[in-house]
């Protein structure tokens, strides 16, 4: 079984490559020139190619390929994290409030920060909202899990009750900052409920790549603990698995994940719940091999359902949380019955 | 090799261990016995680490909170009461567990070869490609004691291993096998400390046994000296009687009132 981790990742690698290549050509805008052609002209600046091409290409296809792929994976690898800390499939960062958190901060920097946007550069200003964003879910991940967790057990209930409720007052804010918000940022507030990878730059993804990255060095690697823990903290830590420690970590870095991913993309949802229940039903609930598959086929989810938003109804797009919460709901609802004895 | 002196342990005002003395040497196979409420349960968890007192409890002259958590994980092992924990994973990934404090990603063969001896010794062999989830209670608690039993596989030498009420939901064959295989594990020079509740099954195979009643200890001997009629009746307010073992040859308690029940007979 560990031996074939690699063979799945490949797999998986190569099937995020080809989709990748597949979404570049769809859509309205059909290129003249060929890839290569494309490609060689970002390096060299005497080439043929048009610059609606490489505009195109780079800004507009590209960009939101490479935050699909980015997003997809933190959102799925998110929920894989949580699942193992609550030790319950449910327990994905838009169920338990984590996401509505994140947005809800995320709002509030954006009604804000319209005052100071011109006044900053570009990166700070998207660091300040991710920063936000990332403060949200940091709170929220803490709230929740004081709330739902005593002596290392989590009472399941718990945990979805204060997600909804941590939902519903996300929800009278947001629906307070609509109110009063002036078009330009209704425009902006909007997008957050349904979610949508039309805001992408290049600039977005650098600091995306640069959270997951940092959260990766230390998430990724947890599939053995994660596994340890559901023996119970006691036996984990007989096993020497540092339990606190992990815990902590699990906190921090889900909360970055999740805060930069609903900064840049606002609230997709459903994504850290259905790859790890798919995963789950070939490979049980071993996290060594769930959690780095989670990475790579959360993305290819991502793109999919983003590819499909953006040509279904072309040249208009529909949201993408929409999507996800098509696949995602009934998703929730198999869930429930499978485990309507233990829940 | 293990030892700690005047530990206490109290909950919400309520004192579980009063001032007990415990120390045991290598190659033994200790038992604690006692009554329901006795403290045996906090006392090995407090022994093992997963408990803390304020007594100092040294382990290979070492104290015990100073101990690397991974470090310590290859020296000492303990089994615990899984209650109801669902695990949804393959038998054999749950056993593969024990062997977690050596490997970072991939087990080695050592870890598959240990991993595969503790499951022929505790009878789960031909269990291992099954979900644990359908296992019955007795299937899933010796899949357990393989896992604590392939954590200690290694070349260190005088390892300890807590055994909490390793016997419960096991029939009558896999109760002795797992008691003769502890046996053989003290015999390398390693020690354990179970907690048990049948007092025959103890007075075979234990070295010494720790008799406990309200968080005191009573007696620390071997089963000859600890089990006698005078003290097990006390201990355990009941009354009964002891002979020889034609087996063992060693104490046998049996537990009733002899006079009332001749007195039925007749």
């Amino acid at each position: 079984m560990q031996n074939k981790l690699s063979i799945y990742l490949i797999i998986s690698f190569l099937l995020l490559f080809l989709l990748a290549i597949f979404s570049l050509y769809m859509g309205v805008y059909e290129f003249e020139s060929s890839f290569w052609e494309i490609i060689k002209s970002f390096f060299s600046s005497e080439t043929a190619v048009s610059e609606t091409d490489k505009f195109v290409f780079s800004d507009l296809r590209l960009s939101r390929i490479v935050m699909a792929v980015l997003i997809g994976s933190a959102l799925a690898v998110s929920g894989a994290c949580l699942q193992g800390m609550f030790k319950n499939p449910l327990a994905s960062p838009d169920l338990i409030g984590i996401t509505s958190g994140a947005s809800l901060f995320a709002a509030i920097a954006i009604v804000l920060g319209s005052f100071i946007k011109p006044h900053i550069p570009e990166v700070f200003h998207f660091s300040f909202l991710s920063i936000s964003a990332f403060v949200g879910a940091f709170i929220t991940m803490s709230v929740v899990y004081k709330i739902s967790t005593t002596g290392g057990k989590t009472n399941v209930m718990m945990m979805l009750l204060s997600g909804v409720a941590i939902t519903a007052l996300g929800f009278a804010v947001m629906g307070l900052l609509i109110y009063i918000s002036k078009d330009e940022q209704l425009r902006d507030l909007t997008f957050w409920n349904l979610g949508s990878l039309g805001g992408a730059t290049w600039t977005k993804n650098l600091i995306l790549f640069c959270v997951i990255i940092l959260s990766y060095f230390f998430l990724i690697g947890k599939g053995k603990t994660l596994n340890a823990m559901m023996l119970g903290e006691k036996d984990a830590t007989h096993l020497g698995i540092p339990v606190e420690k992990t815990k902590k970590q699990i906190v921090l870095f889900t909360a970055l994940l999740v805060g930069a991913s609903v900064a840049f993309s606002g609230t997709i949802g459903f994504v850290g719940l259905i790859i790890p229940y798919i995963l789950r039903l070939i490979f049980k609930s071993n996290y060594y091999i769930i959690l780095p598959l989670s990475a790579v086929l959360g993305s290819v989810l991502l793109l999919g359902a983003d590819t499909i938003s953006r040509t279904v109804v072309a040249p208009s797009e529909i949201p993408i949380g929409i999507l996800t919460a098509f696949m995602g709901a009934p998703i929730f609802i198999m869930i429930l019955l499978k485990h309507r004895k233990s829940l | 090799m293990l030892k700690g002196q005047n530990i206490s342990y109290s909950h919400k005002e309520f004192e579980i261990l009063k001032a007990i003395d415990f120390s045991v040497a290598f190659g033994k196979l200790i038992v604690i016995v006692g009554p329901n409420g006795a403290g045996k349960s906090t006392l090995l968890s407090i022994l093992s680490n997963e408990l803390e007192s304020t007594a100092d409890i040294l382990f290979k002259e070492k104290d015990l909170k100073k101990w690397k958590i991974d470090e310590l994980s290859t020296h000492k092992a303990k089994f615990s009461q899984q209650y109801n924990t669902d695990i949804p994973l393959f038998v054999h990934d749950v056993v593969l567990m024990g062997r977690y404090p050596y490997f970072e990603n991939k087990p080695s063969s050592t870890d598959l070869e240990a991993v595969e001896k503790a499951m022929h010794q505790t009878d789960v062999f031909h269990l291992k490609n099954r979900d644990y989830n359908t296992l019955s209670g007795g299937e899933k608690q010796r899949v357990h004691l393989a896992r604590v039993l392939t954590q200690l596989k290694n070349d260190i030498q005088n390892k300890l291993i807590f055994l909490d009420e390793p016997l419960n939901n096991l029939d009558v064959l896999h109760q002795h096998r797992i008691l003769e295989t502890i046996k053989e594990f003290t015999a390398k020079g390693n020690t354990a400390i179970v907690v048990l509740h049948d007092l025959n099954l103890t007075a075979q195979f234990a070295d010494k046994v720790f008799l406990m009643k309200n968080g005191k200890v009573k007696a620390y001997d071997v089963p000859e000296k600890v089990f006698t009629q005078k003290i097990v009746s006390e201990i355990y307010d009941f009354p009964c009687m002891i002979c020889e073992n034609p087996v063992y040859k060693k104490p046998m308690i049996v537990f009733g009132n002899a006079r009332k029940h001749e007195a039925e007979l007749v």
